[in-house]
């Protein structure tokens, strides 16, 4: 899971800058004078070895943006729609309230295991925040529901069960009871 | 280029000490907001630990609403009032419009008060639109109307106050000598003290803040006489003052790091080339690091998100190799003084560091996916805000309460407020970070079932928020009897 990657990579990189503090305390108890230029002979160091690892964690990741691919043909598409306080996902287009409504109450929708989904989300009233959680309960992906914009999220669904989705815009005192559901089957 | 004054002929004794007690009597509000601030986190978090099952969630967000906005800008002034006092050694700041802003200040935050907690309004602290509009009845339009006349006012002093210190650099050196193009252009020039320089860059940078927050509200007004305002071009004018404000109140903090943790150390701390180019390459980075507050809203344009991770990337350059480098290089071997207000700087620059490199990682647009809106989020943030700019902040404030009172300090008293400090400090964020690493949602006043660990979380957090609070009630009692003394003398 992508999260506790970075949770470790947090817990290395800031528990070694908290080692360094520790370390530079520590050297006050022994006092002398410093050359300067020492110093700065180490700070051109770690410049270079902190634009290295920019340059570094560019190439790793800009290229592995979330956002829809134009080349990629999806092989389902799924119609979301936010509103104060619940999630319409629905197979057949969302275009106004009494759509919204039946899809809210309809069966929850089902999508095949391993196809390539896109959900196109928007929201009816203010901000929502359309996150889809895993059966086993990870945040596997989002994008926001705009008033007046379509948000294309694509995903692919190799686990089957429920999959939940909970709302990441506050959007007023139902914030935290939003919710959608579907199925992967 | 000669500076246009001599430093001796700047101020009068008599002014200068009155400018010194408006400063303590800041410094005294920050201290006693602190503490009302810090209690409203600690309700959060026991809400979300369902201590108080009957209570109705509105109070959860209206309550959200106050400590985040009542924290932000308390900080915000906090950090002014410290740089304008700190800038009289070089330049004069306007006595005068720092008293304005003091009662302009109070009057807005008596009316953030009257809207969360009278009526009940609960849009979170940047007031997405058009949320504010949208209230399901939960808060009336009076609510709304009290709350944007709130902004306004604050908004509108402290422009005037960005202003003002601006004034006051420009007139002694220039803009342009301050923002040390001399030393850019490696000519003779003035000596720019660190302080002037990042001062500057700060007050440039949040005044382009504050032109935004201005047209937001404007904005806000059109949309409610009908006119449709397009929510994506909102959302970036409120990151782009949102994210500039919260960024220079921890570069104020900074600059007084700059400035006083020398004396402590024994060794200068001066502008050169490198330091120039670093706080010249901040100002211009900041302007467009906001964009990684939209990564989620795929409709912005793909070069805009990219755009935004790579300054985003790039800030952690000056700051890292300038500033927190520059730090510890001051600091290693010296002959330091370790006071409480020394312990409390160096602290600070390390939660501003470690807060850093969390907001680094979450501005990858690919963990941001997995991050957006999780406690990932208020666990960055309130790392170099709470374990940043506050500690260096309450370091001023000791700092300017000993040099004036000359009362001793005690040493396992200090011990005792930083072991608090740190351990409840952490702890409470290392739950945060705990709780977003597992999907758990920020801004939820209740999990659902199946985020259950969030609860447990939080329950956790209330302990160490409990050690935090008793580490700043002791601080308040150390530093509150010299602020006393400080006052009277
Ligand atoms: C003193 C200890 C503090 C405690 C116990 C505390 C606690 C909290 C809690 C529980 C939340 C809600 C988290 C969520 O579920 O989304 C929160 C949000 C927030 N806090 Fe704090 N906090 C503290 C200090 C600070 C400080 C020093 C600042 C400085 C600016 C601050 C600014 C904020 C902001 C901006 C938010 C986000 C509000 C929003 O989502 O709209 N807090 N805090
Ligand atoms: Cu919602």
């Amino acid at each position: 899971m992508i999260q506790m990657h970075a949770f470790y990579a947090f817990l290395v990189v800031g528990g070694l800058l908290v080692l360094i503090f520790i370390y530079v305390a520590a050297s006050t108890r022994h006092s002398r004078e410093i050359d300067f230029h020492a110093a700065y002979a180490v700070r051109k160091k770690f410049f270079f070895v902190l634009l290295a690892l920019i340059l570094v964690g560019f190439g790793l990741t800009l290229g592995k943006m979330p956002y829809p691919q134009e080349n990629q043909v999806p092989d389902k598409v799924v119609f979301v729609v936010g509103k104060q306080f619940s999630f319409g996902v629905s197979d057949s287009p969302i275009t106004n309230d009494q759509e919204y409504e039946a899809a809210t109450y309809a069966a929850p929708v089902e999508l095949p295991v391993g196809a390539l989904v896109e959900f196109r989300v928007t929201s009816f009233d203010v901000n929502h925040g359309f996150s889809v959680y895993s059966p086993n309960g990870d945040l596997l992906g989002q994008t926001q529901a705009m008033p007046g914009y379509v948000n294309r999220l694509r995903l692919r669904f190799t686990q089957p069960g429920r999959y939940n989705v909970f709302c990441l815009e506050l959007c007023g005192m139902g914030h935290h009871r939003m919710r959608g559901v579907f199925y992967v089957k | 280029m000669e500076l246009t004054t001599d430093v001796t002929n700047l101020w009068s004794e008599g002014d200068l000490n009155k400018f010194r007690r408006m400063t303590l009597i800041w410094g005294a509000t920050v201290l006693l907001l602190l503490p009302i601030l810090a209690s409203l986190g600690y309700f959060m978090r026991m809400f979300q630990s369902n201590f108080f099952p009957h209570m109705r969630p509105e109070w959860f967000y209206a309550v959200l609403t106050l400590h985040s906005l009542g924290m932000v800008g308390t900080w915000f002034v906090g950090g002014m009032a410290g740089v304008s006092y700190l800038l009289t050694q070089y330049t004069h700041p306007s006595l005068a419009i720092s008293k304005l802003n003091y009662w302009g200040t109070l009057v807005g935050v008596l009316l953030l008060v009257a809207c969360t907690l009278g009526g009940l309004f609960g849009t979170g602290w940047y007031f997405l639109f058009p949320l504010p509009l949208y209230s399901q009845g939960v808060w009336q339009p009076w609510a709304t109307v009290t709350f944007f006349v709130a902004l306004a006012v604050l908004g509108l002093c402290w422009t005037i106050w960005t202003l003002d210190l601006l004034r006051a650099i420009a007139q002694r050196y220039s803009l342009k000598a301050a923002l040390g193009l001399n030393y850019l252009l490696g000519k003779p020039g003035p000596d720019v003290p660190p302080l002037v320089l990042i001062s500057t860059v700060s007050l440039i940078v949040s005044f382009a803040g504050f032109v935004a927050a201005v047209i937001v509200i404007v904005l806000f007004g059109v949309d409610a006489l009908g006119y449709a305002i397009d929510p994506l071009l909102m959302k970036n004018l409120t990151f782009f003052f949102g994210h500039i404000l919260v960024n220079i109140t921890m570069y104020l903090g900074v600059a007084m790091v700059y400035e006083l943790l020398p004396s402590y150390a024994g060794r200068p701390w001066k502008t050169n080339r490198v330091v120039a180019i670093a706080w010249d390459a901040v100002l211009f980075l900041i302007l467009f690091a906001f964009f990684h507050h939209l990564y989620m809203d795929f409709a912005q344009p793909r070069w805009v998100q990219t755009f935004g991770q790579i300054c985003s990337y790039f800030l952690a350059v000056p700051a890292g190799v300038v500033s927190i480098f520059g730090c510890l290089a001051l600091v290693y071997a010296s002959k330091m003084k370790w006071t409480l207000a020394s312990v409390l700087f160096f602290l600070g620059i390390m939660g501003w560091g470690v807060g850093g490199i969390a907001a680094v990682i979450d501005s990858t647009v690919e963990v941001n996916f997995h991050f957006h809106n999780t406690l990932w989020v208020p666990a960055h943030f309130h790392t170099y805000y709470l374990m940043g700019v506050v500690l260096i902040i309450l370091g001023f404030i000791d700092h300017l309460g000993l040099e004036v009172s000359k009362l001793q300090e005690s040493p396992p008293r200090t011990k005792a407020i930083i072991t608090l400090l740190l351990l409840g400090g952490y702890g409470f964020l290392s739950m945060f970070y705990w709780a977003g690493a597992h999907s758990i949602p920020r801004r939820y006043a209740v999990y659902p079932n199946e985020l259950a660990q969030g609860t447990l979380y939080a329950r956790v957090a209330f302990g160490f928020i409990t050690v935090l609070l008793c580490g700043i009630l002791l601080y308040l009692w150390e530093t509150g009897k010299r602020c006393i003394k400080a006052f009277s003398a």
